[in-house]
């Protein structure tokens, strides 16, 4: 697919006309998608896609065109001649756009895989023989992923990958679930095992009667994955410059310097994982590591080359969205194989879900608990909970009401398969929170 | 797509027990001014096909946007593997008898509008929208913006089906926020539910500039205002906030691929169980909801879904009582009940599942006036901004723009960040007033999201005002 995007962007390149500069972003995937419920076969399929953004730039106005491709080179020479020739007629309609800029310098590099390791019938027989017995329901997403970028002016990019997502939840007969995900570029029947068999274990642990609580403040813990769904909604603007500046940031008065978290919270942006693309759609190249929030206090924003135009700042290769592709959360102290000691008596939040703010300006947000959440007494399990809403705000969560963060940190793979597959992940440890305000 | 082109690719569906080809070609086109500028525009053309084969006990679809005979081979063939290999290891095996032949077409009536007017035309008329937006010096965020989408589905199978359907729509969207000491306050038009199957001459019927001229007032009002108090009210619901709680507490928990546990693992289940349909009383009396893909200009409306189903309205609830899930063809038989035609798919590129189409409240006999000055002590939340509910669909809490005290039947000042907290199965039971057919506004959203793999797909809900009681409303901090 490599030699198809060179190919057809140097079809293109020739094809400019003076002046003109032609930005080209690929994204192509080749997944096999199964989905299962009740441990059987519910959809199963394979999609094979791919895009190019074209991004004609001629006197400082610019027009943008995405093209679903065939990959059959004389047919998408075709289209694309045609779509090219649209933009330069249209183009001089436009106002100039004062806040363009792409890269100029030559950046080129390649991530390439060599070989399928993937079998994804294999790896679907090898996941109904170790659930058959169970109550089972989730995704299997497996395949290769493919982003390129080029440009005019000489710029080659081109960033492959072949991995799975298997993102799944067990089900008791009275209805209670444990939520669990296997994710990497190299199936391990054996470790699938071995999760398969922890979920059976912490199925049988929380299938008892269902303890009621009432609406009240709580000492928590929350997983790596219940933080992030809250980090998730930091992320709706909050590491953002421009939200900030608009104020629609829900850290808009910490950015201010009105605001602050607990010295022990630390986020960066980090591509140091190698997941997402290091390569902006501009053709910027994106800095190994920003770091947003250092020992408690606001020190950086994602700044999208837009927004630094706009508002006379430097950028740091954000896209236009401004959000964190691959966010990390510093570990703490808290030793995470002595949770429920820590935690004595309070809630294990396994997942939250549906969040969303009930403040934005104050940063307070709400959700549900889901998932196998239960009640620690003592330092010991005591029943499963009913799904409760919570309702607090993130300067409470990170803030006063921190007691810590564990010490190990979770890689979290964004399952999100939104019209293609996802390439952001999130690096996350546990955390227990007091007082934590739960309303319905 | 051409006749020809058909011609050329119906030899290519394969001989197995059922075998469809849905051809989905999507134009869009986004136009936006923020802070008086002109954004990037953006234009896209998705072309691709799936195929769908049963065979044999087994089920598979091969997705791809190689539309040359090679691709859809290859599609056929991706397809073929599938369902081979999942013989005899489905959830359930669907009776394919009852897929029959079906011939047909719609098209939304409009006259082409987008294509007719240019792109500068647009531009300058957001540019102006943005003018009378930052008419007001605390206006700290302003923007306008025009999406147009137009979709066009062919479908041919082994039953010699043949349905053809060109849908667009439009897509208006007004931004205005405002600061007053460090607190920020914003009034929308259209982002979760102005989208309609009409024309650009729909533009000039809603007036942006002047919509842009009052929601920037509104702004600047509600960043000055009181926070809404914690009390338990009468609230009076306006329908650009009824669009959102008939989708997430009818139109959700009465999906079938929800109640028969597909969604557990993602978009979450329902309260709702396969025993209540015919007997359970979902609401008030007053409570009569629709699937309705018939309503001219409703977002949602189509002669046939994607697996080829013929569309009709049906009642969901009936005078409070609920009649039938939200089930498509195939999927009902799980149950053994009445389907609608809910069989629908974000693009070429994912399967068809159960899905709201045009889920509405029917109009009752109230008018707006009559329904705010019977109400002693209450509130009018207008636009919702924020929303949440559990995985079974019943404990909600969602966040509106703008709420209006009411006080012995008049508009008794504005309140800014009004939330309401609920659970559904108590909820519409609190329905004490439906609004006439003259409160009731056709209305529409293009990003509900469900699915795995994931999906985004465009659903409509007509609905008047309501009034509810003893409804638990809260402001910020």
């Amino acid at each position: 697919m490599k030699d198809y995007f060179q190919k057809i962007s140097d079809k293109l390149f020739n094809s400019l006309e003076n002046h003109e500069v032609l930005v080209l972003n690929f994204d192509a995937e080749k997944t096999d998608f199964v989905r299962f419920n009740h441990s059987k076969i519910r959809q199963a399929g394979n999609v094979n896609q791919a895009t190019l953004t074209l991004n004609l730039i001629f006197k400082k106005k610019t027009l943008t065109s995405v093209i679903r491709l065939s990959t059959d080179f004389s047919k998408d020479s075709v289209l694309l001649l045609r779509t090219l020739y649209y933009l330069r007629r249209e183009i001089p309609e436009l106002p100039k756009d004062p806040y363009l800029m792409y890269e100029r310098n030559i950046n080129s590099f390649e991530k390439n895989i060599i070989g399928s390791k993937l079998d994804n019938y294999s790896i679907t027989g090898n996941i109904l023989d170790n659930c058959h017995a169970l109550d089972m329901v989730g995704i299997l997403s497996s395949g290769t992923i493919m982003k390129g970028f080029a440009n005019s002016l000489g710029q080659f990019n081109w960033h492959e990958s072949e991995s799975f997502n298997f993102d799944w939840s067990m089900y008791t007969e009275s209805g209670k679930a444990i939520k669990q995900n296997y994710s990497d570029q190299e199936w391990n029947q054996e470790t699938f095992s071995s999760l398969v068999s922890e979920s059976k274990e912490k199925l049988r642990v929380i299938d008892n009667k269902e303890i009621i609580l009432k609406p009240g403040k709580y000492r928590v813990y929350l997983s790596p994955s219940a933080l992030n769904e809250i980090v998730d909604m930091l992320s709706w603007g909050g590491f953002s410059y421009k939200a900030n500046k608009i104020g629609s940031s829900p850290l808009h008065l910490m950015e201010k310097g009105e605001k602050s978290f607990n010295k022990i919270v630390s986020f960066s942006e980090n591509l140091s994982n190698g997941i997402s693309p290091k390569f902006h759609s501009d053709g910027f190249i994106k800095p190994e590591k920003t770091e947003l929030i250092v020992n408690g206090k606001y020190v950086n924003s994602l700044v999208s080359p837009r927004s630094a135009l706009e508002y006379s700042v430097n950028h740091n290769a954000a896209e236009y969205y401004e959000a964190p592709v691959s966010i990390h959360l510093n570990e703490g102290v808290i030793n995470s194989n002595k949770i429920l000691e820590t935690l004595k008596d309070g809630i294990y939040i396994s997942n939250l879900w549906y969040l969303n703010f009930s403040d934005r300006n104050n940063g307070r947000i709400t959700g549900l608990t889901r998932f196998g959440c239960f009640m620690v007494e003592n330092g010991e399990y005591k029943g499963p909970i009913n799904t409760m809403r919570f309702d607090e705000t993130v300067y409470n969560v990170f803030g006063d009401k921190l007691v810590g963060l564990t010490d190990k940190s979770q890689l979290l793979m964004d399952s999100s398969t939104y019209e293609e597959r996802s390439t952001y992940s999130s690096t996350i440890p546990g955390a227990i929170v007091e007082d934590f305000k739960m309303t319905l | 797509m051409k006749d020809n082109f058909i011609n050329l690719v119906k030899p290519l569906l394969p001989k197995t027990d059922y075998c469809s080809f849905r051809f989905v070609s999507k134009y869009t086109n986004i136009i936006s001014a923020t802070r008086g500028v002109v954004e990037p525009v953006i234009m896209s053309e998705d072309d691709g096909l799936m195929v769908t084969v049963f065979h044999n006990g087994g089920f598979g679809y091969g997705a791809t946007s190689n539309l040359t005979q090679q691709g859809i081979l290859e599609a056929v063939e991706s397809a073929k593997e599938w369902a081979d290999f999942s013989k005899n290891k489905l959830t359930y095996r669907p009776d394919l008898s009852k897929l029959k032949n079906q011939t047909g077409s719609y098209y939304t009536e409009e006259e082409d509008g987008w294509s007719k007017t240019s792109m500068k035309d647009k531009a300058d008329y957001l540019l102006s929208v943005n003018k009378a937006l930052k008419s007001q010096p605390t206006i700290s965020n302003w923007g306008a913006s025009m999406r147009f989408n137009k979709i066009e589905t062919l479908f041919i199978d082994t039953n010699d089906s043949y349905v053809r359907q060109k849908i667009s729509y439009l897509l208006p969207q007004i931004i205005a926020s405002a600061e007053h000491k460090k607190e920020i306050q914003t009034r929308t038009f259209g982002g979760h539910a102005h989208a309609r199957q009409i024309g650009y001459d729909f533009i000039d019927q809603i007036n942006m500039v002047q919509q842009a001229k009052t929601l920037a007032e509104e702004a600047v009002e509600l960043s000055k205002s009181p926070n809404c108090s914690d009390q338990i009210t009468n609230a009076v619901i306006a329908p650009d906030q009824m669009i959102l709680q008939i989708h997430e507490s009818i139109g959700h928990p009465l999906e079938l691929d929800r109640i028969l546990g597909d969604e557990r693992n993602y978009a979450g289940s329902s309260f709702v169980t396969p025993e209540m349909f015919g007997k359970y009383q979902y609401g008030s009396k007053l409570l009569n909801v629709t699937f309705n893909p018939t309503l001219e200009s409703e977002l949602a409306s189509y002669s046939y879904d994607d697996d080829g189903t013929n569309a009709e309205r049906k009642y969901l609830i009936k005078d409070g009582l609920l009649v039938r899930p939200i089930g498509g063809l195939l999927s009902s038989q799980r149950l053994d009940l009445d389907h609608v035609a809910c069989s629908r798919a974000s693009n070429w590129n994912r399967p068809p599942i159960d899905r709201m189409g045009n889920i509405n409240l029917e109009p009752g006999e109230d008018s707006f006036e009559d329904i705010i000055s019977s109400v002693e002590d209450g509130i009018y939340l207008q636009t919702n901004n924020s929303w949440s509910i559990d995985d079974k669909r019943n404990k909600f809490q969602f966040g509106c723009e703008k709420g209006t005290l009411i006080k012995n039947g008049k508009f008794a000042g504005v309140v800014k960040n009004p939330s309401y907290r609920g659970i559904t199965e108590s909820f519409w039971k609190n329905l004490s007033k439906v609004g006439n057919s003259e409160s009731n506004n056709i209305l529409g959203t293009s990003n509900c999201g469900k699915g795995e793999p994931n999906q985004t797909i465009f659903v409509g809900h007509s609905t008047p005002v309501c009034l509810f009681e003893n409804v638990d409303v809260f402001g910020g901090i």
